[in-house]
């Protein structure tokens, strides 16, 4: 809320500057969001939370300066406020005789004043320039005089041209399906039932607690005024006008609670403007004043030990009778214990804790001791289970050599996108690339890999995917193109990455949370090349990996010999257990093995028969060659395979060496080997 | 002078004039190898009378001994002048760069999550996640929006549907966690968060946020101050100060919003860092925790402010762009 300081200092009597006053009702929980010199006055701006309509007004603002700042007092114009501005003869009803019904319990109150022989000229200067510091229009006089009074108390007001109601009388009601209202700002609403409109004898005039009708605006002919000060329930403010896409500072206002109690006060205030300069003929006798449903503050329990322990610092019986005294509140009891009854400015006051939390702000939060949390909360804390098991995937990546990516969840969909589900679309999207929550992190980090060059990027991603209905998922990928090493000297020209380096890191890194994948041929997937790529599966885990597919790549913008690979973390649990086994002290023997085989063999197949051949002794198997070319058999390779031998108590002679790899040798011709 | 004497003597000029150690070897072989010069001699042993032999073979002897330790002291000179001038030759330019391997880096928002996963856990609060996918409920609910609120114009959501949404807080684990966990309780999380904000420097619709709660007996802002103190101090330095400020939100009363002050940022402005405040008892009661027993704390804030500030990083949309030029400045 924008407002001149000059007006606060209308209320309240301080020698304190604008930007003090601004601080400390920023310590108040009003924050001050900007301070600036317009027309040769302080503007403050104020922001003010949603439930503390109370402080959209100078009264408002300058009741919790008097809170706040014992030294402060306040002016003969706040304590008039206080009384509502009332005068002895103001009980009886308007002598304008307009009727008013109520047929809606989402107004809770509807009162009007009446002012006849005006001019609805311009506004005196200085409420013009006041509200033009408040960042408003000055329109015409009675226009001007309901948006600073409003300014002012809070209570939003809106003047009728009394000989353009019909009837006349006042109706507040729901519209009726098929009603029409054009709005002060030239639009026509097509009305909906639940939408509550103020009405004269022939519909609607105005939306309630919204904005008016340009049927009944004042304008510079108006002679006869029907001023409203009315009550409505917030949500049913809030509903009309979300419906309608109206926003305006009295549906603000509303939304965030009036004063129900204040409503009267508004209309009287415009009377004593008006009279001041110099219009005490127009205000007619009487305010028409219809309450149904006055609130009923809540009574609520304060004990002063409770504080203490909540807050963790001491208020006083006298310091709290103090703080909630000069904030409206009745106090019954004493000795630390009280009824406490809120003012009817404060609805959002309804438990001891939101009493509480006012002794904290007005005593002041500095004030509040540092203390660590003691007692038997829980033992430990920290990264446990599957969050431990991710940690150690992305320390395991990072070893790999692949940097950590972390791209948008939400992006349009794209030639990466899972192929196996659809991707979620969001029903309120920000723009046309981010409508749908990704299904796969793959499309993101290839994006960043094209971004950074796509020679010798390397990057991976943990973090979640979405799948129909509403799964959130997390999954683990990554993307390698290029170069496996930085560019370097000639001499050390690195290999570049494929499907064997990538298929490296990733078993290397699942096997950091004991899984130990399989990997199928497969030529499933549209996104990867048919020949080159597989399934992964593992206990707790599922994936792919593969080339990129070559038109894939084209639409990706990537280099053809990228690779790729994400595997979802369906049920990763706890870092696997380790169990110590002794250390052989006997040394180990190398042998070789070359041979011819079909490559229709899969070396699975070839890794299983050495491995079932030689249970005891084979210690590792790895592949040192594969060969295919001049002088080998179309449709064969040659495979060279090395095999380290150990006996856990004597050393191997070269004959009982050669033996075992006789008898792998032996196996090896079962599936069709021919040695070379 | 006899033919041993005169051999010796020999042998030592040649020795002394060698120049390099292969020259030396062979002199060895010419005077001490099997066919060399000194076993020639000693061949000559059998045509002396024998009284003469004992002699004779004894200064044969002792001339081998003596050829032998001249070399060996040779060896040794030349082999150091011929290390000194293999050095010279070897030498290598140590200002070369030296050859590069491939090193993974955590992102830098990794690096604050595991930075703030360090601290939090320390402080015994369980580590634990909601999904980003949340219900309704879990985000709003439960946490004590009101039907219909302004509160909720602070938080423009992105809905799947009615009663779905990309959570706008990861504050929503708390009602997960108290539907299963009874007190006393600590947690935490660390996710994702989206609003349907316009993108700019400082505003993006994706941002992530850390989320704290612990329930117990007499749990009050003065712990919270504490907690949220310690926090500051192991986050952004011993000299990092607290200051809390009055303020809404649904789900805390009282609510606050928290700010640091350190020298070294921004001399030591205020900086807004999250909102906090006591669990507002209404959603203790809520899941039957007996707020006359059990109060507790709740705080967030966002991850993205953290190296913002660590780093002076003048744009959020560096984080998830992932420009590697960028991401290497912060090497971890």
């Amino acid at each position: 809320m924008k407002f001149p300081y000059a007006m606060l200092l209308d209320y309240i009597v301080t020698d304190r500057s604008a930007v003090e006053i601004g601080d400390l009702l920023t310590m108040a929980g009003f924050e001050l969001e900007g301070i600036e010199e317009v027309e040769d006055d302080h503007v403050l701006d104020i922001k003010v939370c949603s439930n503390r309509g109370d402080g959209l007004s100078v009264m408002g603002l300058a009741r919790e300066v008097l809170a706040k700042l014992p030294e402060a007092s306040p002016t003969e114009l706040y304590e008039r406020a206080l009384r509502h501005f009332e005068r002895p003869d103001d009980t009886t009803p308007s002598k304008l005789g307009v009727p008013v019904a109520i047929d809606t319990e989402a107004c809770s109150r509807f009162a009007y004043r009446g002012f006849t022989g005006v001019r609805n000229g311009e506004a005196p200067a200085l409420i013009q320039k006041r509200l033009r510091q408040a960042g408003q229009r000055p329109i015409s006089l009675f226009v001007d005089l309901t948006n600073y009074v409003m300014l002012e108390l809070g209570q939003p007001l809106h003047a009728y041209d009394l000989d353009k109601l019909r009837g006349p009388l006042i109706q507040v009601r729901s519209a009726k399906p098929g009603e029409k209202l054009t709005t002060l700002n030239g639009v026509e609403h097509k009305l909906a039932a639940d939408q509550m409109m103020i009405c004269d004898q022939r519909g609607a005039i105005g939306v309630a607690g919204v904005m008016g009708g340009a049927d009944t605006e004042v304008d510079a002919g108006t002679t006869r005024v029907l001023l409203e000060a009315a009550h409505f329930v917030n949500t049913s403010v809030r509903k009309t006008r979300k419906q309608l896409g109206l926003n305006t500072d009295a549906s603000y206002r509303f939304e965030r609670s009036v004063d129900p109690e204040g409503v009267v006060g508004a209309l009287n205030r415009v009377r004593e403007l008006l009279e001041d300069l110099g219009h005490g003929e127009w205000p007619v006798e009487g305010v028409t004043d219809v309450y149904p449903r006055p609130p009923a503050p809540p009574s609520v329990r304060l004990r002063l030990w409770r504080a203490h322990m909540l807050l963790g610092m001491e208020v006083t019986d006298e310091e709290a009778q103090g703080y909630l005294g000069r904030l409206g509140f009745q106090l019954d009891g004493g000795d630390g214990d009280y009824d406490v009854t809120p003012p009817t400015w404060r609805p959002d006051i309804t438990r001891e804790e939101d009493v509480i939390e006012e002794l904290g702000r007005i005593h002041g939060y500095e004030r509040i001791p540092e203390v660590l949390p003691q007692g038997a909360t829980v033992p430990g804390g920290g990264v446990t289970g599957r969050y431990l098991a991710e940690a150690r995937l992305v320390d395991a990546a990072l070893r790999c050599g692949f940097d950590q990516a972390m791209t948008h969840s939400l992006r349009a969909e794209g030639p990466l996108d899972s192929p196996s589900h659809a991707s979620i679309k969001v029903r309120t999207p920000g723009s046309a690339d981010t409508d749908v929550l990704r299904n796969s992190l793959l499309p993101g980090i290839a994006d960043a890999v094209r971004r950074n060059g796509s020679h010798g990027v390397h990057l991976f991603e943990l973090g979640p995917v979405f799948q129909p209905p509403f799964e959130t998922r997390k999954a683990l990928a990554f993307v390698s193109s290029g170069s496996l090493f930085p560019p370097s000297r000639q001499q050390d020209t690195a290999p570049s990455a494929d499907f064997f380096s990538l298929k490296a890191a990733l078993v290397e890194t699942l096997s950091r949370v004991g899984v130990a994948p399989t990997f199928e041929a497969s030529s499933a997937d549209r996104r990867f090349h048919p020949g080159r790529q597989a399934v992964v599966s593992g206990p707790g885990i599922h994936g792919v990996i593969g080339q990129i597919h070559p038109l894939t790549a084209e639409a990706a913008d990537l280099p053809a010999d990228t690779v790729l690979g994400e595997v979802v973390l369906d049920t990763i649990g706890e870092a696997p257990e380790f169990h110590f086994k002794p250390v052989s002290r006997t040394p180990a023997v190398r042998r070789d093995i070359a041979f011819l085989i079909d490559k229709s063999v899969q070396f699975d197949a070839i890794e299983r028969a050495i491995r079932a051949a030689l249970p005891e002794t084979l210690e590792e198997l790895w592949l040192f060659d594969v060969y295919a070319g001049s002088g080998i058999p179309e449709g064969q390779h040659s495979l060279g395979v090395a095999l380290t031998l150990r006996k856990a108590d004597s050393t191997f002679t070269d004959e009982e060496a050669n033996r075992e790899r006789d008898t792998a040798v032996a196996a090896l011709a079962a599936l069709g080997a021919k040695p070379r | 002078m006899s033919a041993v004497q005169q051999l010796v003597e020999e042998a030592s000029g040649r020795i002394s004039g060698a120049s390099t150690t292969a020259d030396l070897r062979a002199l060895e072989l010419e005077y001490l190898g099997k066919s060399g010069s000194i076993a020639g001699l000693m061949r000559g042993i059998g045509a002396l009378a024998p009284e003469e032999r004992p002699g004779f073979g004894q200064a044969v002897n002792q001339a081998k001994d003596r050829v032998q330790s001249l070399l060996e002291s040779r060896v040794a000179e030349l082999r150091v002048t011929e290390l000194e001038s293999q050095f010279a030759a070897e030498a290598i330019d140590v200002t070369m760069p030296g050859r590069r391997t491939q090193v993974g880096n955590r992102h830098v928002l990794g690096q604050a999550m595991e930075k703030v996963k360090r601290v939090l856990g320390g402080m015994g609060f369980v580590y634990d996640e909601s999904p980003d996918l949340e219900e309704f409920k879990y985000n709003f609910d439960a946490l004590n929006y009101p039907p219909d609120h302004p509160a909720m114009d602070d938080q423009d959501t992105f809905y799947i549907d009615d009663d779905h949404l990309l959570r706008t807080q990861t504050t929503a684990l708390q009602g997960r966690v108290f539907e299963r966990v009874k007190p006393p309780l600590r947690y935490f999380t660390i996710g994702r968060c989206y609003r349907n904000e316009a993108v700019d420097r400082t505003h993006g619709h994706t941002f992530h946020q850390v989320d704290a709660f612990m329930v117990d007996e007499g749990v009050s802002m003065a712990q919270l101050k504490g907690t949220l103190g310690q926090f500051a101090r192991e986050m952004f330095g011993a000299d990092t100060v607290t200051r809390f400020r009055p303020d809404f939100f649904p789900f805390v009363e009282p609510g606050v919003d928290f700010a640091i002050s350190s020298p070294k940022f921004m001399g030591g402005a205020w900086l807004e860092l999250g909102g906090a405040g006591l669990i507002h008892p209404s959603i203790l009661e809520r899941y039957g925790i007996d707020t006359e027993r059990y109060s507790g704390f709740a705080f967030g804030l966002g991850v993205d402010r953290i190296p913002l500030l660590a780093y002076g990083i003048d744009d959020l949309r560096y984080f998830l762009d992932n420009d590697l030029r960028f991401l290497a400045q912060f090497p971890g």
